[in-house]
């Protein structure tokens, strides 16, 4: 979270990549950083540790989206969700 | 003045501090404003100085703030100084507070205090120390705590992330024995006078209890002790061995002091040999977490800690079989360093010593 943060902050396109159960705290940070609406997509709890295949299964389900959001063609989780 | 709440009398102002969110779940002394006033007046500085933003919800840390959060904690206006001191420790940079507050881990800020002070506020180092029963203690480590909940924006499962959190997270303050150590107080040991009050503080896990039976007739008896001592703090299910870095606090009880004292080991001396007898072979660890420790011969030897300074030992506790060991959270940018910073009393802050 707070890598995409620092990223938009110097000027980059950013998205953060939150899992469901870090959801609520990422929204935290980004209030909290004064970035409320930076870009974040979901991803299923947990990713970190579930072994190279389900990461990879993860990866390919959201590598498409990750890069619509970046490019602007696409809206992140948490303004589709209507969640800041 | 930051702003009021209003309620129509104190059972309903409590209710509305627990259904705010600002209190630890319980009941806390109403925050009026002559009674924050009192500890603003006690902490001899202005209400509105900011000692820094606190993470991970940024907030400013001003004096009014702590003494509101110090007053609902129970704190009497000699306890404020102590809590300043401890918000002035945590707020330097190396402590990494606002990632302290966020991880998933369950350290939490152990509080060891030294000087005159602890005996001026009655701050307990002897049996059961770290609680329950001492209301200094407990009320200087739970105004902390609502600091960091209310000022730095530590909610749990929102921003306070740990898992399963700890009792040490309600309050996490004691003193150190001083008069039962063979070797002078911890803070003289960290370049303090022997007059001067310093709070010291790392992020801890709770206390894990290492027993120890003395052996007068046993020559290695001091030996066995550093043995023990070092296989508590090299426990593998710990962060400190498996990231091999970040603090650890040793809490000696009287007794135990003074195995080491009578030996003649000195308290830089028993923090090296914890350092080097508290490791794992790198094949150990890996046989139980193959995330954080490299691939790598298999009998090397990873220690638990960087260096001995990594390792605060200090004397706490009545005096029997158990010391204790204190893992810590081990990440953040600076590891869990510890910190330390000197209470304003005496000279610089006559008030608090007066009112009563």
């Amino acid at each position: 979270m707070r890598d995409g943060i620092e990223v938009a902050r110097r000027g980059g396109a950013a998205v953060a990549l939150v899992t469901e159960v870090f959801w609520p705290q990422g929204d935290s940070v980004a209030a909290s950083a004064g970035m409320p609406d930076i870009p974040r997509l979901r991803l299923p709890h947990p990713v970190a540790g579930s072994g190279e295949a389900a990461m990879g299964d993860v990866a390919k389900s959201i590598a498409a989206r990750v890069v619509a959001v970046l490019r602007g063609a696409a809206s992140p989780d948490n303004v589709s969700q209507g969640i800041r | 003045m930051t702003g009021l709440l209003s309620a129509a009398n104190e059972a309903e102002a409590l209710e509305l501090l627990h259904d705010s969110g600002c209190t630890d779940g319980l009941p806390v002394v109403i925050p009026a404003p002559d009674r924050v006033a009192r500890l603003v007046l006690a902490s001899g500085l202005d209400a509105d100085i900011d000692l820094g933003a606190m993470g991970p919800g940024g907030g400013s840390t001003t004096i009014e703030k702590v003494a509101t959060n110090a007053v609902m904690a129970g704190c009497v206006p000699d306890h404020m100084p102590v809590v300043v001191a401890a918000m002035r420790a945590m707020l330097q940079t190396e402590f990494d507070l606002g990632e302290m507050q966020s991880t998933t881990h369950c350290t939490a800020p152990l509080m060891i205090v030294n000087g005159p002070v602890v005996e001026h506020c009655g701050i307990a180092g002897g049996f059961g120390a770290l609680g329950p029963g001492h209301r200094a203690n407990a009320s200087i480590g739970r105004a902390v705590r609502l600091c960091m909940m209310n000022i730095g924006d530590a909610r749990p499962g929102v921003s306070d992330m740990a898992l399963l959190g700890q009792p040490g997270k309600f309050s996490f303050c004691l003193a150190e024995a001083e008069r039962s150590s063979p070797w002078g107080s911890l803070s003289e040991s960290l370049g303090y006078g022997a007059d001067e009050s310093v709070v010291t503080i790392l992020g801890a896990e709770a206390p894990h209890s290492v027993l120890f039976q003395n052996d007068g007739d046993d020559p290695d008896s001091p030996a066995r002790l550093l043995r023990a001592l070092a296989a508590g703090i090299a426990n593998t299910g710990s962060n400190n061995a498996n990231f091999s870095g970040g603090s650890v606090a040793v809490a000696l009880n009287p007794e135990h002091a003074q195995v080491f004292g009578d030996a003649g080991m000195s308290r830089r001396y028993v923090q090296a040999e914890l350092h080097r007898l508290a490791v794992n072979t790198r094949g150990h660890i890996r046989s139980l977490n193959t995330g954080f420790v490299p691939v790598g011969a298999a009998d090397d030897l990873i220690p638990a800690v960087r260096r001995p300074d990594d390792i605060v030992v200090f004397i706490s506790g009545g005096s029997g079989l158990y010391s204790a060991v204190f893992p810590s959270w081990a990440a953040g940018a600076h590891r869990n360093t510890i910190v330390h910073e000197r209470v304003a009393t005496g000279a610089a802050c006559d008030l608090p010593w007066v009112i009563g």
